[in-house]
């Protein structure tokens, strides 16, 4: 059991290091597709949640099919919408964004150790994969001009955010009702902005960020 | 039953999405009317509650749930009068809009589980951005664009902040519901690193939201670029709430004895949120942004007052009210004008006082109430803040206090006064001043005066049952 949940957890590292090197759009969203089941499988997996119920069954069933289908589905339409396919002039180069994550790795590491931190399983590796995520995201957005880009580092930072609430919080708290709330506005989130994406498109033909200049002070 | 006040205008808001424009807007104003009657049977203790693990009736959520509903009633008798006169595509995206946004705001005041108020604030802005974007500009799309984006990620850091609250939770090893009532029982038992952490990404994240600096940068740009009646909204109702999710926090420290930190951070924040308005706002070009800066630094004079605590936290609550009213009143106000000049340029306007005299009435009035002259409420609060201040022994924020509202005051001034009686050769006026938009700007400065001069019995009992439990007193 304990070694199926480390492969989740190094896979989730490895689709991390991949967005990071990736200049196609597509495969960044193939990416964020299996990220996102492999996030949704983490609970799962960890022992203390053997015992769920049926309700925490269809719960389960429910988030991956956000995370894994609809969400990246909705990217997926939006890219097909608009012409551009890679990203082109990062703000941050490939290679150097991938050492930059390999040395977000190793922060966390670093951060996890400092923290002395029980963690309710001992589960460190899961803090650790989860701060990467995390950082990994904010890096992600802020080091690439296109939109979609931006949007999917907004994803991941959400994963990681999920992950550290999986790791740190007791199972006891988790309230299913409240648990799809947050789901529902993630989903709704990513729509709107594909909305907006599709109009940043139409108006500017390009998704680059850059081109929103106009207001300033 | 409580929740009526989420649900209400929530489906009715779903339905105007799907129903023909004209249907829209009686809709809009039923379902105000309604929300407005169910506020007060809240107030009155006849709505039970039925989901009591999420939601909750507290002084403080009661509060800013009558002001938004007073507000939204006013508005959306002069958004029926806006739809109308200004070319919207999407009336019926609209209309639906602002009953969800409505919606989702009674949601946060009620909200008493910590995600769950997480889920109603990260909602009220999936709903208001396709308002910001109605008008369809490229201005509008960029500003919905930095709203939607930089607002998610500060929320989400919000969420992570009730993950550590939790996680103070379980170090502490106690079993309660996970609700803020709950857990203000058992506060002292927390763990106090945890907590401490957990309030540090909850100021950064719902303050992101209540547009405190340096997170402000999407608050100008969205609350200029949406249509006046939604900017109205976003000033007057929805900053309220953002505040409301800081304020829970705040109250959550402070019985925890963490007090002195949180407390530290908000006069931090408050203080630099008013002087980075007060440099931005002089010179300011465009009177709508004018005013969002002004709310940057209403919503600073707010955390500061809650900071300082005491006598200040009484002036804090009460300028939350003021405000409210007031600059809800400006952004009507500037809607008449931007309908009447077509321009929201400073230079290219003048002569207010001459072609449009009931607009500029109502727009100099607030401008007199938002500087914090009698007899409107900010005068008081204001006063009671910096006595605050002084009272607990910390003369130079009060002093810096005072120099940053001389720099809002001065900036303010000077546009205003442009704009209602320089000389300008100006072009493009059309229009009358209808009777449905003129009058609510005058309702809610009223509003205001009113309060100042004589306050309901229930509102002022409100008001010290909030500030009861952060130590707050007016006795000095």
């Amino acid at each position: 059991m304990i070694n199926l949940n480390d492969a989740v957890l190094v896979i989730i590292l490895l689709t991390i290091l991949l967005s990071l090197a990736s200049n196609r759009l597509l495969s960044l969203v193939k990416n964020m597709a299996i990220q996102g089941f492999m996030v949704s499988l983490i609970p799962l997996l960890l022992e203390r949640h053997s015992s769920i119920g049926s309700g925490g069954l269809i719960f389960f069933q429910v988030m991956i099919l956000i995370k894994a289908v609809l969400i990246p589905g909705l990217l997926y339409v939006a890219l097909k919408r608009i012409s551009i396919k890679r990203e082109i002039e990062p703000i941050v180069g490939y290679h150097a964004s991938l050492f930059a994550g390999l040395v977000i790795i190793l922060l966390s590491i670093f951060i996890t150790d400092k923290l002395h931190l029980s963690v309710p399983d001992g589960n460190e590796m899961l803090l650790t994969t989860a701060i990467t995520t995390m950082s990994a995201g904010f890096f992600l957005m802020m080091s690439r001009r296109k939109a979609i880009t931006q949007v999917i580092g907004y994803l991941m930072l959400e994963n990681g955010i999920y992950l550290v609430g999986t790791a740190l919080t007791k199972h006891s708290h988790t309230i299913y009702v409240v648990e799809f709330g947050v789901l529902l506005d993630l989903l709704v989130g990513v729509m709107i902005m594909g909305i907006i994406m599709h109009n940043i498109n139409h108006a500017y033909d390009d998704i680059d960020t850059d081109r929103l200049n106009r207001l300033k002070d | 039953m409580l929740e009526l006040l989420f649900l209400l205008p929530m489906i009715a808001g779903l339905a105007a999405l799907f129903l023909p424009a004209n249907f829209g807007r009686g809709l809009l104003i039923v379902a105000a009317l309604f929300h407005f009657q169910l506020s007060i049977m809240a107030w009155m203790d006849k709505l039970p509650i039925y989901t009591a693990d999420y939601f909750a009736k507290t002084p403080a959520g009661m509060l800013v749930l009558l002001v938004t509903s007073f507000i939204f009633l006013c508005i959306s008798f002069y958004a029926v009068s806006y739809i109308r006169e200004s070319k919207v595509e999407n009336e019926s995206v609209f209309v639906g809009c602002m009953l969800l946004f409505l919606g989702t705001m009674s949601m946060v005041t009620i909200a008493d589980h910590p995600i769950v108020l997480w889920i109603a604030i990260e909602a009220t802005t999936l709903v208001s951005a396709p308002l910001i974007f109605l008008h369809r500009s490229k201005e509008a799309l960029e500003a919905t664009w930095k709203y939607v984006l930089i607002c998610s990620v500060g929320i989400a850091l919000a969420l992570l902040g009730c993950f550590f609250i939790t996680l103070s939770v379980d170090i502490a090893e106690i079993d309660v519901p996970l609700t803020f009532s709950s857990l203000n029982l058992v506060a002292a038992q927390l763990d106090p690193l945890w907590l401490k952490v957990g309030f540090i990404f909850i100021i950064i994240g719902f303050g992101t939201k209540m547009g405190l600096a340096p997170m402000h940068t999407w608050l100008p740009d969205a609350h200029s670029e949406a249509p006046s009646p939604a900017s109205a909204l976003l000033s007057g109702a929805l900053l309220n709430c953002a505040f409301l999710g800081v304020y829970r926090a705040h109250t959550l420290m402070h019985l925890a004895g963490l007090g002195d930190f949180s407390s530290n951070l908000l006069i931090g924040f408050g203080l630099l949120s008013m002087f980075v308005a007060g440099i931005f706002i002089l010179r300011q070009a465009d009177y709508k942004r004018m005013l969002a800066y002004s709310s940057i630094e209403n919503m600073g004079i707010i955390a500061f007052g809650v900071g300082i605590g005491g006598f200040a936290l009484y002036g804090a609550i009460l300028h939350m009210i003021h405000h409210s009213l007031i600059k809800s009143s400006l952004f009507l106000s500037a809607g008449n004008i931007l309908l009447g000049f077509q321009t929201k340029l400073v230079t290219e306007l003048g002569c207010l006082v001459k072609y449009f005299p009931k607009t500029f009435f109502s727009f100099f009035a607030g401008f007199i109430g938002i500087s914090g002259l009698p007899p409107f409420g900010i005068f008081i609060s204001e006063l009671f803040i910096l006595i605050g201040a002084f009272q607990s022994g910390h003369p130079v924020f009060a002093m810096l206090f005072m120099f940053a509202l001389l720099l809002v005051v001065a900036g303010a001034a000077q546009i205003v006064t442009d704009i209602s009686f320089s000389e300008n050769e100006t072009s493009a006026i059309r229009g009358e001043e209808s009777l449905l938009r003129t009058v609510p700007p005058y309702v809610l400065l009223l509003a205001s005066i009113i309060l100042c001069i004589w306050m309901p019995t229930e509102m002022y009992d409100t008001i010290l049952n909030t500030i009861k439990t952060l130590g707050g007193t007016i006795h000095g």
